[in-house]
């Protein structure tokens, strides 16, 4: 495929066009304000310092006009400004030069098009008369030099201040300052592009004044100036202060309690109330093994009076082997491979090599050793699949960053990238490391792909940059790696990732997690840790990654200490301080059960299995090992789609068809009406219709029933009389159908 | 593109975030975006310029033979031409491969585009390519919010919905390949029916109570469920609730069990015998009765997938059998509309992923090959009797009006009064054209 690798750049022009598009849309022209003050008097001006950050300022480079792959009508500009050379060259001399006229620098191309006096798509960038008008004529009129002579270069770029605490709807400055390397500083606040990351909590304008939303808050705003990058933290306190040591009168279970208080007592938010046994009962079930506890395993729980008991379930739970597919169905989804791509044994390897690390408890850093460093044959080891997957070094440098640093490196493969320090050289230094991964055997033959491939560790094989054409030595990130000439690099590169002074390898698992479990990253996206989207409780990541650290990177010490802190404990009811909370988990928040787990909760409740081609009778639904088993249920309630590469996109909400689904399917029917079932079973056993109706909730609801509740449904039975299994059938019908059985509370 | 200036005017990123705030776990974002979405395309003049109402898109998923349907070659060689000899069609000049009697007997009323391309010779990349309109995403970092481009009907369905609850895109008999809503929610996913309604005991899946059920039962159900129901719902927006989604749902579910409307369009045997014989009593052909009732009670999109087009080996014994009845029923559904009066507002389309190989391989078949295939149109005010663009002489290459993907769904949403420039987000916030080249197939557009 020749034309793959302009594909690929193309897209990663697309996606960084769509995102300076909003960097740039909101900023509005204002010519006035200059950095270089003495343009109309006749100084020198410099393309660097003074051309590139008009560009910019108006957007002339960003994803969505020039600075887009093939530019906008046969002029391009690099992405934001972050190629100078380019950048003149496509100025001063593509089109035969026709866009500057050096003899009558005003009737230049460039000029009469930002300001609109030749017809222009962008529209007027740029007022006739303003100082960045004088600024470009003055430029031309001096020959459009490329430099000046002792030019200086842009060194840093600070902001006077970055910590922000505002009452509603009030306002601060912004202040920008770039120093140069002869020492020389200049205010570029209105050159300067700015973004809040929440515009509803404060929006920021193009001059660099914030302006606070109503609503308490916090948020992060990023200053951009030539490729310099700087965060301001902005927070908006609740004004009603909560009552003198609310906080220090709560009991703490470990470390995040005291992390998360901290912070909801900075903002003036007082966390729900604790949630009830069953409530945490229910949460622990679904998010720790992704089933519902039994009437039996609940009614234990909640009637046992050891203070220890919340412990001794957790510890109980991770043993289960629940545990192993639940969590092994998550990775998959960010490992499984598109099977029609890379065939389906490969995949089916993959996947049992998945479940297998989870049922071994292996480390996560003996996980991400043994996968990285994956050697042999795709049909022995099930590992080694990711390069079949991921055939060249900067398709597989994308996949580990993203997962196990959390560093997103996509953008840095084309150009510089827009928020962040990596560069292409980072990035294919980094890639390097997977230069000498050798394949044999039978490659990608789609739709098929059925051949066996061997991975191996290969004498030779070398990452170039893609522009300069230098071969790149393998380097990370930051810090430094030993590696010998005759090592796998890929070794070298694993020791320097799980090292402790490593702080990205931990940081994303424990957010992932966290995030599994608390229903919002602390970073979010999950695997997105950069400056500009900075944690919501930068003390509480550091502390959880420490620890996880400490622990040797044991996912189950990890589950089980977030699940027993106080905070994951909490109701999702909300009080009048923290309805608006979405970032500092002062309350539980809810959401609807993921499709395998509430297809594995139907069948808890049913008494029935669904079947699945491909595996064995009784299987669960995160044992379903490629989404090209067929289920209907699972498309209903949200899968990836098998045909995507990679497929792993989930739907997480709600749709009428799930609600006919539950309602109407024949199967789930079927299935409360089956003779093997649980309506049948209770119908045709000795209990009383108390007893049937407090097994139904603790089953379904995992709670007992309120007096109310009892009575009511037990009339139901009652009046059923022999016809009880009718009743009790439409009892399951109408909790299977409640909101209660479907959100995880 | 001046497009994506007026586009994005005061909207940033986070405005985005903003509309949905809340929605990003819980699923009010799409409910939100839909919500300005459906404002915006009230006031969209081109909304009002809208040429149908309804699509109903054919796929024959494995990608069919240019030669064999649309494009023939006659003065190609043998080996190339193959074993069709071509037909003369209603329209002069206009010659359609020897199995498409019928299709060509109403030719007028066609439009065949001969000259679509692209570069995705697998089945997965041509289908994700055709049916979203946006190129194949790279093989990047699964992770976090990875998002890929909404499908044709995902995005009809949340630009133009459906009346009486009906959910607005249905998938027969199953979602086509890469056929998704993605970024859009699940509220925009097709409505699968997987049985075949050529059966005398056919019912459009779970829209009906159970059979076995008694109306009396399902009335005692609704009226327990209410009564054991006592999950606290937290009305407040910021809370962002998701059990609001479920109940909203749950009462949509509701409208469409007790619409006589609704159940009318699901009702397949309310037709008559007539008409039934005359779309083929096959499956094929009662899925596209179906899809007419579906279009005609208001449902803007209908996807029915026909699977086994990928003729890698006998592709003339194979398409002997399966071409006669597939085109009849075509030819059917299109008089039909036309009889109905709905066919002026009804697009149909009819394609695969990608054509096939010019030479005829080894085992008498043909492999894929997108650098040519034919696309059929019609009703929704395309002007028929006409061919838009060529392929060389041996059926090689489009070499006249070239088009691409992009092309053809912009056609499909102009169409349906849907601007194909427009900005989406996705839930990140991050702004995603529609379509990257949105401009249609001008001679479609009348």
């Amino acid at each position: 495929m020749p034309d793959r690798l302009d594909t690929r750049l193309s897209h990663c022009r697309v996606v960084m066009s769509a995102l300076m598009l909003v960097a740039f849309c909101s900023v509005v022209s204002h010519g006035e304000d200059l950095p270089h003050q003495n343009a109309a008097a006749g100084d020198a001006i410099s393309f660097e310092l003074d051309v590139q950050p008009i560009l910019a300022a108006q957007g002339c480079n960003a994803g969505a006009c020039h600075g887009k792959q093939r530019g906008q009508n046969g002029f391009q500009l690099s992405l934001l400004g972050f190629d100078s050379d380019f950048d003149h060259d496509a100025i001063a001399r593509q089109a035969r030069g026709r866009r500057l006229s050096i003899a009558s620098p005003e009737s230049s191309l460039l000029l009469q098009k930002a300001t609109a006096e030749l017809p222009h798509g962008g529209g007027r960038k740029i007022e006739v008369g303003s100082d960045a008008y004088h600024t470009l004529l003055a430029w031309i009129r001096q020959g459009a030099p490329r430099r000046l002579a002792d030019e200086p270069v842009l060194e840093s770029v600070e902001l006077k201040q970055t910590e922000f605490a505002l009452t509603p709807s009030g306002t601060a400055e912004l202040s920008t300052v770039a120093t140069y390397s002869d020492a020389t500083t200049r205010d570029v606040t209105k050159m300067t592009s700015y973004l809040s990351n929440d515009a509803a909590i404060v929006q920021v304008d193009s001059t660099g004044r914030l302006k606070a939303g109503p609503v308490p808050g916090e948020t992060a705003v990023m200053a951009r100036y030539m490729n310099h990058i700087r965060v301001a933290n902005v927070s908006i306190p609740r004004t009603e202060a909560l009552p003198d040591g609310f906080y220090d009168d709560l009991p703490r279970a470990n470390f995040i309690d005291d992390l998360v208080y901290e912070k909801l007592s900075q903002l003036q938010i007082r966390v729900s109330e604790p949630a009830s046994d069953a409530i945490f009962l229910r949460r622990v079930y679904t998010d720790v093994i992704g089933r519902l506890p039994s009437a039996q395993e609940a009614q234990l729980f909640l009637d046992s009076q050891d203070s220890n008991k919340r412990e001794q379930l957790v510890d109980h739970l991770l043993e289960q082997p629940e545990y192993v597919d639940h969590w092994a169905n998550q990775w998959a989804d960010l490992l499984r491979p598109n099977p029609y791509r890379v065939g389906i044994k490969a995949v089916l390897n993959y996947d049992n090599w998945i479940r297998q690390q989870f049922r071994e408890n292996v480390s996560h850093d003996e996980f991400a050793r043994r996968l990285i460093t994956a050697k042999g044959s795709t049909w022995h080891n099930g590992a080694a699949t990711l390069f079949r997957d991921r055939r060249s070094p900067d398709e597989v440098a994308t996949l580990v960053s993203q997962l196990f640093l959390g560093v997103r490196l996509d953008c840095a493969k084309c150009h510089h990238h827009p928020f962040e320090k990596w560069s292409q050289h980072d990035f294919y230094s980094f890639a390097a490391f997977f230069g000498k991964v050798g394949r044999k055997g039978t490659g990608l033959s789609p739709p098929i792909s059925g051949g066996e491939e061997i991975v191996y560790v290969s004498t030779k094989g070398d990452v170039r940059h893609p522009v300069t054409e230098e071969v790149l030595p393998p380097a990370p990130l930051f810090g430094t790696i030993d590696l010998a000439e005759d090592d796998d690099p890929r070794e070298a590169l694993v020791d320097w990732m799980v090292s402790a002074d490593n702080p990205y390898f931990a940081a994303v698992q424990v957010n992932r997690v966290w995030a599994q479990l608390m229903g919002r990253g602390i970073v979010d996206p999950v695997d997105d840790l950069r400056s500009t989207n900075p944690p919501s409780n930068p003390a509480l990541l550091d502390a959880l990654a420490e620890h996880f650290q400490q622990s040797g990177y044991d996912q189950k010490q990890l589950i089980k200490t977030i699940v027993l802190s106080n905070v994951y404990a909490t109701r999702s009811t909300p009080n009048e301080s923290n309805a608006g909370d979405r970032l500092n988990y002062s309350r539980h928040y809810r959401h609807r059960l993921r499709a395998e787990v509430l297809a594995e909760a139907v069948a808890n409740a049913t008494e029935t299995s669904e079947s699945f081609s491909a595996l064995a009778p009784q299987s669960r639904s995160n044992q379903v090992w490629t989404h090209r088993i067929e289920s209907v249920f699972l498309d209903t309630f949200g899968r990836p789609d098998p045909n995507q590469d990679p497929p792993c996109e989930r739907i997480a909400d709600s749709s009428v068809t799930q609600t006919l689904h539950l309602m109407n399917s024949r199967e789930i029917d079927g299935r409360i009406r089956s003779d093997s079932g649980r309506a049948a079973r209770l119908a045709g056993s000795e209990l009383s219709a108390a007893e049937i109706v407090t097994e139904l909730y603790l089953a379904i609801f995992s709670r007992r029933p309120t007096a109310d509740e009892q009575r009511y449904c037990e009339s139901l039975i009652t009046a059923a009389g022999e016809q009880r299994r009718g009743a009790i059938e439409d009892l399951m019908w109408a909790m299977m159908n409640a909101p209660e059985f479907i959100i995880q509370n | 593109m001046a497009k994506s200036w007026t586009n994005c005017e005061g909207l940033t990123r986070r405005d985005g975030l903003k509309l949905g705030l809340g929605g990003l776990i819980a699923g009010g974002l799409s409910g939100a975006l839909s919500a300005r979405a459906r404002a915006s395309s009230a006031a969209d003049p081109k909304h009002r310029t809208a040429q149908a109402d309804a699509c109903i898109l054919v796929w024959q998923d494995g990608g069919p033979s240019h030669y064999e349907t649309f494009d023939p070659k006659p003065d190609a060689p043998v080996e190339i031409r193959g074993a069709y000899q071509p037909i003369a069609t209603q329209t002069p000049g206009v010659q359609f491969a020897q199995p498409m009697k019928k299709l060509a007997a109403i030719s007028n009323d066609l439009a065949i585009v001969r000259s679509i391309r692209h570069d995705q010779g697998n089945h997965g990349a041509g289908n994700h390519y055709m049916m979203t309109g946006a190129p194949p995403r790279i093989p990047v970092g699964c992770g976090a919010f990875v998002s890929f481009h909404p499908s044709l009907g995902s995005v009809v369905a949340k630009e133009i919905g459906a009346p009486h609850g009906i959910p607005a895109y249905f998938s027969l008999p199953r979602m086509s390949r890469s056929g998704g809503p993605n970024f859009l929610g699940s509220k925009y996913a097709p409505f699968v029916v997987p049985d075949s309604p050529n059966s005398s005991s056919f019912r459009v899946r779970d829209v009906t109570i159970p059979s076995g059920l008694t109306g009396d039962r399902f009335t005692s159900r609704q009226q327990i469920r209410k009564h054991i129901d006592t999950m606290l719902r937290f009305n407040d927006a910021s809370v962002a609730d998701p059990t609001l989604a479920v109940d909203e749902f749950y009462g949509q579910g509701m409208q469409i069990i007790s619409s006589k409307e609704a159940q009318a369009a699901f009702d397949i045997h309310q037709e008559s015998d007539e008409v039934r014989d005359a779309y083929g009593r096959n499956t094929f052909g009662q899925q596209a009765l179906l899809a007419r009732r579906l279009v005609g009670a208001g449902v803007p999109f209908v996807t029915l997938y026909h699977g086994g087009w990928d003729h890698h080996t006998n592709i003339f014994k194979s398409l002997d059998d399966k071409l006669p009845p597939f085109e009849a029923t075509i030819a059917a559904l299109i008089s039909d509309l036309k009889q109905q009066g709905m066919l002026e507002r009804t697009l149909v389309v009819v394609l695969g992923e990608f054509g096939r190989t010019p030479k005829i391989n080894k085992d008498g078949g043909r492999d894929h090959w997108s650098n040519a295939m034919s696309v059929m149109f019609a009703g929704g005010q395309t002007p028929g009797g006409q061919v838009v663009g060529a392929t060389d002489r041996q059926g090689y290459a489009a070499i006249e009006r070239v088009l691409s993907p992009e092309n053809f769904v912009s056609t499909i949403y102009q169409k349906l009064g849907i601007d194909p420039g427009q900005m989406m987000y996705t839930p990140e916030g991050r702004p995603t054209h529609l379509v990257s080249d949105a401009t249609p197939i001008d001679e479609l557009m009348g």
